[in-house]
């Protein structure tokens, strides 16, 4: 891909990579959905390039969304894999920015940040430091100094806890997360130690266990620029859930305690790049953090629907072009996530196992 | 080379088994009636091109033996391990 | 990356896999430059032809600069500082010996091991004594000898003092706490407990014996920690009790020992990132540790009490690979590749926990396929990588393990085959053997045959 006639400077010529790419119906990936914000930018015309971990990733296929699209190495395998890859799709694509999407790669991203700097590739993305504040098992911390609340959360690496809990003041049902991903609600010992057991075979030690607060959850998105400041924050309550407690439906909503909860993390952290704050308010009224998400959410695509596209915004930050006024999101603005068969023919699923990349038109018969 | 061997291999040739397995340069196969989707290396891609155009076990090792300058012994010990995955897969 | 564009290649054994569709080439893709052709720049493959396979290796210079590193991090911040060397973690004399030259103490935790440090030359009053069995005999020469003694249990104590009232002595001795970080599981088994008071009823017991005199804190919070702020959790809590003990007046403290469990750049099974992003530069544990004492001795007049560092794992570990060679190839069952090594978990033992990182000592042609490497034992267990995407691998190639320098050359199982030896690579590039390798009559050394078993029999 020849970047020649391009105006570098401009960002609504640049060529973005997004990864992921798993838009599976009942956890969604958010990037997808950060690809079709910036697709239905009224003012974007450069290339989206979708970067997947796994063959079957949907985002990979959608050709109405990416022009073109490659298979990465997992983060487990470390920083030298992914820019050895990364330096390939670049030498053929001509990188502007990245977009990480996905908790467990965000560290291995800000690892390798300097270096993709380097080959032209930016990135808004939070430092080590950054991303070391908001994790699960850090949380607590961060809450207590900032005086938030949040439920009582324990790093645990063997299943004793589960028994030896009530003694010490838990009580069922409680919450068992992975470090980086997944969560169960289980109501026993024996629910609790076989979600542990899965948990842990997949996103590794240590494992946490949270006490169930009762309540709604409502959820904020916004773009920290680096100095404490938050900009563009759209919010949003879950109307409907999957079995995996993901949003399907979701309403804006205007609730300015989350607004200065978001505002008082992102001054704390001094946060660059986008977030997602997960709270509850709980059926006596009070505001409980959940998590702090160091990228956008699956829901992001709200944010065009309430006119404050933050993908959108995330590439005129990187640009320099800081807007002064944002549009106020209204409340009251409904998704309803549905799901959709993508047709693809044997020869692109080809492509995509054996060389890692789809056949596009263009680039057909180089790759 | 054991008879039951020789009748695997008919069976999948015979039933066009092997000869509808889709197989692409790139070593990518594709098997119609199961969907199933598979990675062959490039000695197993030769080794399907000689057998679908009728060699014989023995001819099939001869001619990969002399062509990667390898031992007949070891071409035919790997043959033989191939055919019965083909076989597996197949079946 | 398709096959049409790559030079005409050799002979592999034909295979078809199955796709599995979250297990691609392009997810486990390694990075390309993943070969290990010399360590201090001594060629690994001249080195299998002199020595034999397999080998382990060991560079001196890594070792030392290792040591170096971990004691001037700690003592950028605080002073005085001790270095005692873990001989559990690798007592292999020479591995010692360098150690003591680079003035750590010894770390010892049974008869044998003290036995050992003193057979090397380290006198008593630089051996630091601890492990839950200590037998009356080596407990009589340790305190004679004026080690560093630190008690499990209260029968310990009682010993310690019935000794000493024989040798007609007042030992000073030191006591192992546990307790709860919060941000590992605490390992409770050892020493005295905190939060339930145990510790400080035994501080009250100690103070009125005439025997003993405390003089010392130690714990020892985990192994493998990857979370600096769980030591400076486990430095706040001493000195608190620290602070507690001696506000009577009756003892004071002249050492904190705060145990090892520095991590290695090794990959602990059931984590999930790569030990590159998931282990912490030990300078962080350093600033943690020190940042909490300097806070927890702020208010004590007494002088600074020495700090004793244990920490075995970050020294040797990464100073020590093991090169093995590939003995035999095979394709499992379901597709994948295999391979046997000649070097299993009877020199590696510690494959049961750790993903060790392994690299080819030259680049080989294929595309990397999911292999499994075994190694030479007849058990099901003795898998030294379950899943590790390399080159298809033929008879003769050869691998290197690293780290593998914690544990290993002092675990390892003597089981069905002789232990290989330990080759050092000295500072000025020459070689030496610093363990042979284990022959027929050292293993028969022990066996004694009654009159009637010195024959196998007649054979019909």
């Amino acid at each position: 891909m020849s970047s020649l006639g391009r105006n570098k400077a401009d960002w609504r010529s640049w060529n973005v990579a997004i990864t992921g790419m798993n838009a599976q119906p009942d956890n969604p990936g958010p990037g997808l959905a950060v690809a079709r914000c910036l697709r239905h930018a009224p003012e974007f015309r450069g290339r989206l390039i979708g970067l997947g971990y796994e063959v079957l990733d949907p985002g990979l296929y959608h050709r109405a969304v990416f022009d073109t699209s490659y298979l990465m190495p997992y983060p487990s395998e470390g920083l030298e894999s992914q820019l050895e890859r990364l330096l390939e799709i670049h030498a053929k694509e001509g990188i502007d920015l990245i977009i990480p999407c996905l908790d467990a790669e965000l560290n291995t991203f800000a690892h390798n940040e300097e270096r993709f700097a380097a080959a032209g590739m930016r990135m808004l993305l939070p430092q080590l430091e950054q991303l070391r504040l908001r994790a699960k098992d850090n949380l607590g911390e961060l809450c207590s100094r900032l005086g938030i609340d949040t439920p009582e959360t324990v790093r645990i690496s063997d299943t004793g806890f589960f028994e030896r809990c009530r003694d010490e003041g838990w009580s069922y049902p409680l919450v068992v997360k992975g470090i980086f991903y997944d969560a169960a609600i289980v109501n026993s010992p024996e629910e609790a130690k076989s979600a542990f057991h899965r948990i842990a075979a997949q996103w590794g030690y240590p494992v946490l266990a949270q006490q169930l607060v009762s309540g709604y959850e409502i959820n904020l998105t916004a773009i920290g620029d680096g100095q404490g400041n938050m900009l563009g924050p759209v919010m949003m309550r879950k109307r409907a859930v999957t079995d995996k407690g993901k949003a399907w439906a979701g309403i804006s909503i205007l609730d300015t305690e989350l607004e200065q909860m978001g505002r008082a993390i992102l001054a704390a952290t001094q946060w660059r790049g986008p977030l997602e704050v997960e709270a509850l308010r709980s059926n006596d009224g009070r505001l409980y953090l959940i998590e702090v998400n160091p990228r956008f959410p699956a829901w992001v695509y709200l944010t065009h629907g309430v006119g404050c596209n933050l993908p959108q915004l995330l590439l005129r930050l990187v640009a320099g072009d800081h807007p002064l006024v944002l549009p106020q999101p209204a409340p009251g603005t409904l998704f309803i996530r549905y799901a959709e068969e993508l047709v693809t023919t044997l020869e692109q699923f080809e492509s995509m196992m054996i060389k890692g990349v789809l056949i596009t038109p263009q680039a057909a018969g180089t790759v | 080379m054991s008879a039951e061997l020789a009748n695997i291999l008919r069976e999948l040739i015979e039933k066009e088994r092997l000869s509808a397995l889709a197989v692409s340069a790139n070593g990518f196969a594709f098997d119609p009636r199961s969907g199933q989707s598979f990675t062959v290396n490039h000695t197993g891609v030769a080794t399907m091109e000689l057998l679908l155009a009728n060699h014989s076990i023995e001819s099939t090792v001869g001619v990969l033996a002399k062509q990667y300058e390898m031992p007949t012994d070891v071409v035919l010990g790997s043959v033989e391990v191939f055919i019965r995955q083909l076989a597996r897969y197949l079946a | 990356m398709s096959q049409d564009s790559e030079p005409r290649r050799g002979w592999e054994p034909p295979y078809i896999i199955p796709h599995r569709y979250d297990n691609s080439k392009f997810g486990r893709r390694i990075a390309r430059d993943n070969c290990c052709h010399h360590i201090d720049g001594v060629d690994v493959e001249y080195l299998l032809s002199r020595y034999g396979s397999p080998l382990f290796i060991a560079s001196e210079r890594r070792l030392r600069d290792n040591v170096r590193r971990v004691r001037n991090i700690f003592e950028r911040h605080y002073q005085p500082v001790i270095h005692g060397w873990s001989y559990k973690t690798n007592y292999t004399s020479a591995i010692c010996n360098i150690l003591h030259q680079e003035g750590s103490w010894a770390e010892v935790v049974s008869a044998f091991e003290y036995e050992k440090a003193r057979h090397l030359g380290v006198p008593g009053n630089r051996i630091i004594f601890n492990g839950p069995n200590k037998g009356r005999a080596i407990l009589e020469r340790a305190i004679h000898e004026g080690a560093r003694l630190h008690i499990d249990h209260i029968d310990e104590l009682e010993l310690i003092e019935t000794i000493a009232k024989e040798q007609n002595k007042t030992v000073p001795i030191t006591m192992r706490l546990n307790f709860n970080t919060g941000y590992t599981d605490p390992w409770n088994r050892f020493g005295f407990n905190l939060e339930s008071g145990q510790a400080h009823s035994v501080v009250t017991r100690i103070k009125r014996s005439t025997q003993v005199r405390l003089t010392g804190l130690h714990s020892h919070i985990g192994t493998f920690i990857l979370e600096p702020r769980a030591m400076s959790e486990q430095v706040r809590l001493m000195c608190q009790f620290m602070q507690e003990i001696e506000a009577d007046g009756k003892c004071t403290i002249d050492a904190l020992d705060i145990g090892g469990g520095l991590p290695s750049r090794n990959a602990l099974q059931g984590i999930y990132l790569p030990p590159e992003q998931a282990v912490p530069a030990i300078d962080d544990f350093g600033e943690a540790v020190c940042t909490a004492l300097s806070k927890g001795l702020a208010q004590r007049t007494a002088p600074p009490p020495l700090l004793f560092i244990e920490s075995g794992r970050a020294v040797v570990d990464d100073a020590i690979s093991l090169a093995s060679t590939v003995v035999g190839t095979k394709q499992l069952p379901d597709g994948r590749a295999a391979a046997v090594l000649d070097a299993g978990i009877n020199t590696m033992l510690t494959a049961l926990w750790y993903h060790h990182p392994v690299k080819l000592t030259k680049p080989k042609p294929g595309n990397p396929v999911d292999t499994v490497l075994y190694g030479p034992l007849c058990m099901n267990i003795d898998v030294m990588r379950h899943s590790v995407y390399l080159p298809p691998l033929a008879v003769g190639d050869q691998l290197v393990f690293n780290p593998v320098g914690a544990y290993n050359n002092s675990q390892w199982l003597q089981f069905i085959e002789y232990r290989p030896p330990i080759l050092l690579i000295h500072l000025d590039g020459e070689c030496s053997i610093i363990r042979e390798a284990e022959t027929l009559p050292d293993l028969c050394r022990h066996d004694r045959l009654p009159a009637h078993l010195t024959s196998p029999g007649h054979v019909p």
